[in-house]
């Protein structure tokens, strides 16, 4: 790009910058408050002094993590889950978008199928179906709860079709021509030029399944059985509903101890963490275009 | 403020859609229904010829093994040992032991998260053998669709002495929420009066500023006395926070239950005369609301006063509960109100952060010189039984080993280590098959005098009643040996006990307290449609007459308006429900 060294324009930037990284702080500060908080003592969240910088430097709320064996193996669901979901999405999604990106002369009642999809996309069951659904089939409180209801992700259908659709034809008929199956041409050639848009449903996937907590709230009855997520969000406290309810004294000492604030902080801390580090991973994938170099027009 | 009333709005709403979606539903679950109640009724002789082998009574184990399905409901760290579940504890280990009867749990939650589920199990017809409900609505419910067993025979027959003495300290007030048609429909949990609304002041502070308080040494402050703290901690900022706040309260001012009125105005209100969020009688019989009465009036009036004077908190109406507990921590105020276990929870944060920090309580006195008070509802939570269970009187057998064994024994370490452990360890109640206290009347004071006893050196640590009290009294001498101990827990300790507990057992020997009995605790038909309302009315109001915002006598309106809304229709609802 040319530089344009006209004063007008430099101020243009200046103010678009000063947005940009004001946005950003507002995304990022939130975030830097919790692990301050996570590193400070109880008594300095409580009395609500813990700003940027922690106040009263303790690693207390992480040790106590690490002893709340129901935070463990509620880790271990979710990183179990996660897997599940990432390897039947990924193969549902890329058997599905394959021959949806073949046109409707190739493949007769495409277009009844596209439609069908779409439908079920923006118009579901609800809530309270899906739910009876979920319990006459005997799974409620089975981790494919978790993982059933949401395995063919129809977004990322639409995405990768259309991945598909753009891969150029003479790639196909090349591989045809040296005697390839539909199968193996799917998975010799298809997938592995489609990285990008796989890399992209497999980030949707994950992130989805790592973050959700509503359908173990609703599909999970048992908390030893909790996804980590769930687990989290049963911890958050109304300590005037528990009053009102007149929990009793020994309950609400446990209760306060546990939802002190700088224990459920570290406790974000610790489920962020698994995200971030597979964000760098998938980032290569991201931004490198495959398909460039593989035919020559 | 106004979110929270759209958030409950919404969950309202979306909850009847739930409930109504899946009745639709039910239909379908008819045949299945069908099915297993055949499957019931054989089961029923069989559970007749076995009963005849039974060794009967109340702690009789069942010959062969049986199991039962349980509504649960927790709470967020119930602090069990590692590989230990609600499911399969120490708990429902000795259950087994003792009566051949495995829990099974259908469903587990916390807090509304609980009762979202007991709504899909009404809804979806298909209860768990036994469960905990939260409210008597929930029992009117069961009852009214006959869905829950009679207890009443199992009750006389199989409840054990020291039971049945439980429900009778209570004269009756307890057992009787869960009676309908003399028949009892469900095992009631008992709520101790923890009476009364306790002020807890900063000792350190008013030590350090030379200021006396209760001179007379009746453990009573009156209005005035309070006001004049808060009006010399406000001026001499004894914590050095150079912003004190002379008192600070909660936005919705009172609630009807002691345990709820921790940051609330309710013990200037009893003392006034007001027993606001209560449904009391006059001397003809005829019902009121004790919002609206002119002694509540006066109340708001004196609030009113303050927030004028400042003395109350200029943020009145916005403050969370987290915004006070901050307020009480940083050392901007030193004036509080709640029941007297506060210390164990809240008040250790203000030790925390102030190695000095030491509390006096005292209770507000009434212009009749008495400390007024009102009667707690004295139920709280209801287990209750499947229609159709063969085994009902598992529900009391549970409760004989856990409200009357457990609370008896003295051998524990010896015959249950497992169970003596837990109780060690602090591992949570709820984790017991039945989350429900069902304690005597007396149980509070009884336990304190134990705790005195011991701390005074009239009776061995080993011969107190409870495990809790024999670890009480050792936190409570080692306060004692070291007053400036970095110990918050023993702190704790001895606050809510030898201050929070001391002052409601010296009231009660010098007979100061003044009882007063609500006499509704439901909810009635116009209550279901119109109470949300009435409600946000009287907290806007409120609110709004403290602030100063709108005149005092907007009250008068205010009552006139909330008899129109439905407010007396209620109250002739209620009448013609206790008559």
């Amino acid at each position: 790009m040319i530089e344009n060294k006209s004063l007008d324009s430099r101020l243009r930037n200046v103010i678009i910058y000063t947005i940009v990284i004001l946005l950003a702080l507002i995304c990022l500060l939130p975030l830097w408050n919790i692990v301050a908080i996570s590193f400070s003592s109880s008594a300095a969240v409580t009395a609500q002094r813990v700003g940027l910088f922690p106040v009263q430097f303790t690693l207390a709320a992480y040790e106590k993590i690490m002893g709340d064996a129901q935070f463990r193996r509620s880790f271990g669901i979710s990183v179990t889950r996660v897997v599940l979901a990432l390897v039947i999405n990924i193969i549902l999604i890329v058997l599905m978008a394959y021959p949806l990106a073949k046109s409707s002369r190739e493949f007769k009642g495409r277009n009844i199928y596209m439609n069908l999809l779409v439908f079920a996309m923006l118009f579901n069951g609800g809530m309270i179906p899906t739910y009876l659904v979920v319990k006459q089939l005997n799974l409620l409180n089975s981790i494919w709860s978790l993982i059933l209801p949401g395995a063919v992700p129809i977004f990322s259908v639409i995405l990768v079709m259309n991945f598909f659709v753009g891969v150029p034809k003479s790639l196909e008929e090349a591989a045809m021509i040296d005697g390839a199956t539909p199968f193996q041409i799917l998975f010799r050639v298809y997938v592995p030029v489609s990285k990008p848009s796989l890399a992209t449903v497999a980030l949707f996937s994950i992130v989805g399944s790592w973050n959700d907590f509503y359908s173990g709230l609703i599909y999970i009855t048992k908390i030893k059985n909790y996804p980590v997520m769930t687990y989290i969000q049963s911890l958050s406290v109304n300590i005037e509903e528990l009053l009102k309810a007149g929990m009793n004294s020994s309950s609400l000492e446990s209760v306060t101890e546990v939802s002190n604030q700088n224990l459920n902080a570290a406790k974000i801390v610790v489920v962020v963490i698994p995200l971030l580090l597979i964000y760098p991973l998938l980032q290569r994938y991201l931004i490198t275009g495959i398909v460039m170099g593989s035919v020559k027009e | 403020m106004r979110k929270d009333y759209l958030f409950k709005r919404i969950a309202i709403t979306l909850s009847a859609v739930m409930i109504l979606s899946l009745a639709g539903c039910s239909g379908n679950n008819a045949k299945s229904n069908a099915d297993s109640s055949t499957a019931k009724n054989d089961g029923k002789t069989a559970g007749v010829t076995q009963e005849a082998q039974t060794a009967d009574g109340p702690f009789g184990a069942y010959p062969e093994e049986i199991t039962y399905t349980l509504g649960r409901q927790t709470i967020q760290n119930p602090k069990l040992p590692d590989g230990d579940t609600y499911e399969n504890n120490a708990y429902t280990r000795y259950v087994k032991d003792r009566l051949n009867a495995v829990a099974v749990d259908a469903f587990e939650a916390n807090g509304e998260d609980y009762d979202r589920q007991v709504s899909l199990a009404i809804a979806s017809e298909d209860l768990p053998d036994i469960m905990k409900i939260g409210s008597k609505d929930i029992l009117d419910e069961l009852v009214e669709n006959d869905m829950v067993e009679d207890l009443t025979d199992v009750y006389n027959t199989y409840a054990s002495d020291y039971l049945k003495e439980i429900y009778d300290s209570y004269d009756g007030r307890s057992l009787s929420t869960a009676t309908y048609d003399e028949k009892i429909m469900a095992l009631p949990g008992t709520n101790v009066d923890s009476a009364p609304n306790e002020v807890w002041v900063r000792q350190d502070w008013l030590d350090k500023l030379g200021l006396k308080v209760d001179e007379d040494g009746n453990g009573m402050i009156t209005v005035d006395e309070l006001k004049n703290i808060a009006e010399t901690f406000m001026e001499k900022d004894p914590g050095s926070s150079k912003n004190p706040v002379g008192i600070s309260l909660a936005y919705w001012l009172s609630s009807n239950d002691y345990g709820g009125s921790t940051y609330c105005a309710t013990g200037i209100a009893n003392a006034l005369g007001a027993y606001p969020k209560l449904w009391l009688k006059n001397t003809d019989g005829s019902v009121y609301y004790g919002s609206n009465t002119e002694e509540n009036k006066k109340t708001l009036g004196v609030l009113a006063d303050w927030f004028k004077e400042g003395i109350l908190d200029p943020q009145f109406g916005t403050r969370t509960w987290d915004d006070i507990t901050a307020l009480l921590t940083n050392g901007q105020t030193g004036i509080t109100f709640g029941v007297w276990h506060i210390p164990d929870w809240l008040l250790n944060n203000v030790r925390a952060m102030d190695k000095n920090a030491t509390f006096s309580t005292y209770v507000i006195e009434g212009e009749n010189g008495k400390a007024n008070v009102f009667h707690n509802n004295a139920s709280s939570g209801y287990i209750v039984v499947r229609k159709g269970y063969k085994h009902p009187e598992l529900a009391v057998k549970i409760s004989n080993l856990f409200y009357d064994e457990l609370a008896n024994t003295k051998t524990l370490e010896k015959d249950y280590p497992e169970v003596a452990k837990y109780q060690a360890d602090g591992v949570d109640g709820s984790t017991r098959p039945f989350n429900v206290e069902i304690n005597k009347y007396t149980s509070l004071l009884d336990d304190y005098s134990d705790i005195k006893k011991g701390v005074d050196g009239e009776i061995a640590i080993e011969d107190a009643r409870t495990l809790e009290s024999r670890n009480v009294i050792q936190n409570v001498k080692r306060y004692l040996e070291n007053t400036a101990t970095d110990d918050v827990t023993d702190w704790s300790k001895y606050h809510s006990r030898m201050k929070g507990i001391e002052l409601i057992d010296k009231l009660t020997r010098e007979n100061s307290f003044n009882w007063v009995e609500p006499v509704f605790w439901g909810t009635t038909e116009t209550m279901k449609s119109n109470w949300a309302n009435l409600q946000k009315l009287e907290e806007e109001t409120f609110i709004k007459i403290v602030t100063g915002s709108v005149p005092l006598n907007d009250f008068d309106k205010y009552v006139k308006d909330w008899n129109d809304q439905g407010g007396s229709q209620i109250i002739s609802e209620i009448e013609a429900t206790i008559k």
